[in-house]
């Protein structure tokens, strides 16, 4: 699930880290407003809890070898509110990629709003709408088993669609969808079982903590909510119908000229105000523009000097690097070989 | 507690670990950018822009056979989705690396590029995590207009990371040292859920008792650092360096290696 920087092209990237911090920067001021500075520790322990929890896996029965883990971003929303749980997987999410180099540093936009904020809004939403009225244990199960999956699904589609806007991969856009829909409904549902087994533990033991009485919960506007949702969901829908649409190789394949097939038409108009824009950023923003091998194309004949030629400077730069990365651990070991004989 | 620190490298001493932090962070970011915008088709460039991580690493005297077992131990999932790209796109192409000539096809290119760029950017992240301390990196992203919030959710969750893994460690050894098989789906799931149930409670007793503790010594919301941030010359020298090395590789470089 962590999209990694080779994935996504700069704009995308940048898009996203954009997005991500400044809701961010939204959420923690809301965050200062609603907490005290008392709960700040909380926060922080339940977040390095959710590291913690992953180390506990469980052996499935059905398939021998894998193992279910949680990830905890609904349970965390659900306890601590959608605000403090947003933040605390953030931070989750900060210190995989810098500490444990999980997901790369330009993706970690794309990570905190597919794993961090869309799962802990959509998840708290769906809970609270599933228990409301008295509380009743099998309404609480129900609505974290469907906050977990709807949750971890709404995370899940992103991910194609930021790397389909990319174009870096070469699976089909509807594949890759696909893929990633039933593994994460999979994941949802084991996550699912578990949140609600943790839950019901909690009930048995610390009924106050599962009943909403730990302090640092905050009421969200239902209106707000069913807004931000509908809004979402058209922008989700918008973007798929974009990548679907007759593009089957993902969306940069379908507007840009193909190098291997000269005789590809274009299937979107490149008149199309959308595509132009894209078109426009993106040259502006790649230093070069792709697909520079011209000289082999398909069915062509290469010419073999030009081959040569481009084999030989492309040999020399890997070579030459090389040395030059011999060259600098060489003198660093000499210069440390040396000091300590001089002191 | 004895964990193989993933930042063990962070508090050696070396003029990389002297920089500021903020210059470091700056520097990385701008790197991976730059390398992930590098063309999808050609594979030797990244061996030139290799060189800087690689630079910076040895310098700091991070040893190297840790940062390739790191990069080996993250890689499956990036790894996945660059071996579909041979599957997808069978464009034959012939591929000239000096005196070799082979037919491969476009997809397997894009494979190995998208794999090359992975190595090179996870390079710059380890240079920038082993050589910098997490304190030193919180201050330096606080100056640079992290909320303060944040800052501070990060800060515990470092500090308290380790311990809360121990943990979990313990309740892991006590399972193992009482379940002798494989229980099925719905005993397996209550263990789990009743060992992460009581950890979940511990964890929150822990912040109960260092909420206290805070308390007790006037914490205020602030996230205090001793460490100073300034850029010093040594910093502008880096920083010279290292736009000189992505600009000479823009310029000189990469023209000839398409």
């Amino acid at each position: 699930m962590h999209m990694a920087n080779e994935l996504l092209s700069v704009p995308v990237a940048a898009g996203a880290l954009v997005v991500a911090a400044g809701s961010l920067g939204v959420i923690c001021r809301k965050l200062r407003q609603v907490i005290s500075s008392d709960k700040l520790a909380l926060m922080g322990i339940l977040g390095a809890f959710v590291f913690a929890a992953q180390m506990v896996n469980f052996r499935l029965p059905a398939m021998p070898g894998t193992s279910g883990h949680m990830v905890g971003a609904v349970l965390l929303a659900i306890i601590l509110g959608p605000h403090a749980g947003a933040v605390a997987i953030a931070s989750v999410v900060i210190i995989q990629c810098l500490i444990f180099q999980d997901g790369g540093l330009l993706a970690l936009g794309c990570n905190i709003i597919n794993m961090a904020i869309v799962p802990s809004y959509l998840g708290y939403f769906l809970y609270k709408t599933a228990t409301t009225g008295p509380f009743s244990s099998l309404r609480a199960y129900i609505g974290a088993t469907l906050a977990c999956i709807v949750g971890l699904e709404a995370g899940a589609v992103l991910v194609p669609i930021q790397a389909g806007l990319s174009g870096v991969l070469l699976v089909p856009f509807s594949t890759f969808l696909i893929t990633m829909l039933g593994v994460h409904f999979l994941v949802g549902l084991i996550e699912g079982l578990i949140t609600v087994a943790v839950l019901g533990y909690l009930q048995q033991v610390r009924p106050d903590i599962v009943m909403g009485s730990l302090p640092g919960r905050v009421r969200l506007s239902r209106k707000a909510m069913l807004a931000t949702l509908i809004v979402f969901t058209v922008a989700i829908g918008a973007g798929l119908s974009l990548l679907a649409s007759g593009m089957p190789d993902g969306l940069e394949w379908s507007y840009a000229e193909r190098p291997d097939q000269p005789e590809f038409e274009s299937a979107v108009a490149n008149e199309d105000p959308r595509v132009v824009v894209v078109e426009d950023f993106q040259s502006k923003y790649s230093p070069l523009p792709d697909y520079s091998i011209r000289t082999s194309r398909l069915g062509e004949a290469p010419e073999p000097e030009v081959e040569a030629a481009a084999g030989w400077t492309s040999f020399a730069g890997v070579v030459g690097s090389a040395f030059t990365m011999a060259f600098i651990w060489l003198a660093a070991w000499i210069l440390r070989k040396k000091r300590p004989s001089k002191a | 507690m004895h964990h193989a620190h993933i930042d063990k490298f962070a508090y050696q001493d070396s003029p990389v670990h002297r920089l500021d932090s903020r210059v470091k962070f700056i520097a990385a970011i701008v790197f991976t950018a730059v390398v992930i915008s590098l063309p999808r088709t050609s594979f030797s460039i990244l061996a030139c822009y290799a060189v800087g991580p690689f630079a910076v690493l040895v310098l700091a005297k991070i040893p190297l056979r840790f940062a390739i077992k790191h990069i080996l131990m993250i890689s499956p999932f990036v790894l996945v989705l660059a071996l579909t790209c041979p599957l997808y796109d069978k464009t034959p192409v012939t591929v000239a690396f000096g005196p070799f000539l082979w037919h491969s096809s476009l997809g397997w290119q894009r494979c190995f590029v998208i794999l090359g760029k992975f190595i090179v950017t996870m390079l710059a992240l380890i240079a920038l995590v082993s050589t910098t301390r997490f304190n030193y990196l919180l201050a330096g992203l606080q100056r640079l207009g992290l909320p303060k919030v944040l800052t501070i959710q990060l800060g515990f969750l470092y500090r308290y990371i380790f311990v809360l893994i121990d943990r979990a460690h313990h309740i892991l050894r006590a399972r193992q040292g009482r379940k002798l098989k494989n229980l099925g789906l719905a005993a397996e799931l209550k263990t789990a859920a009743a060992m992460l149930g009581s950890l979940f409670i511990r964890s929150l007793d822990t912040a109960e008792r260092i909420n206290i503790a805070m308390q007790a010594r006037g914490f205020d919301r602030n996230w205090r650092s001793i460490s100073k941030l300034q850029i010093r010359r040594p910093d502008l020298f880096f920083i010279l360096a290292a736009v000189s090395f992505l600009l000479g590789l823009h310029l000189f470089v990469k023209p000839f290696l398409q």
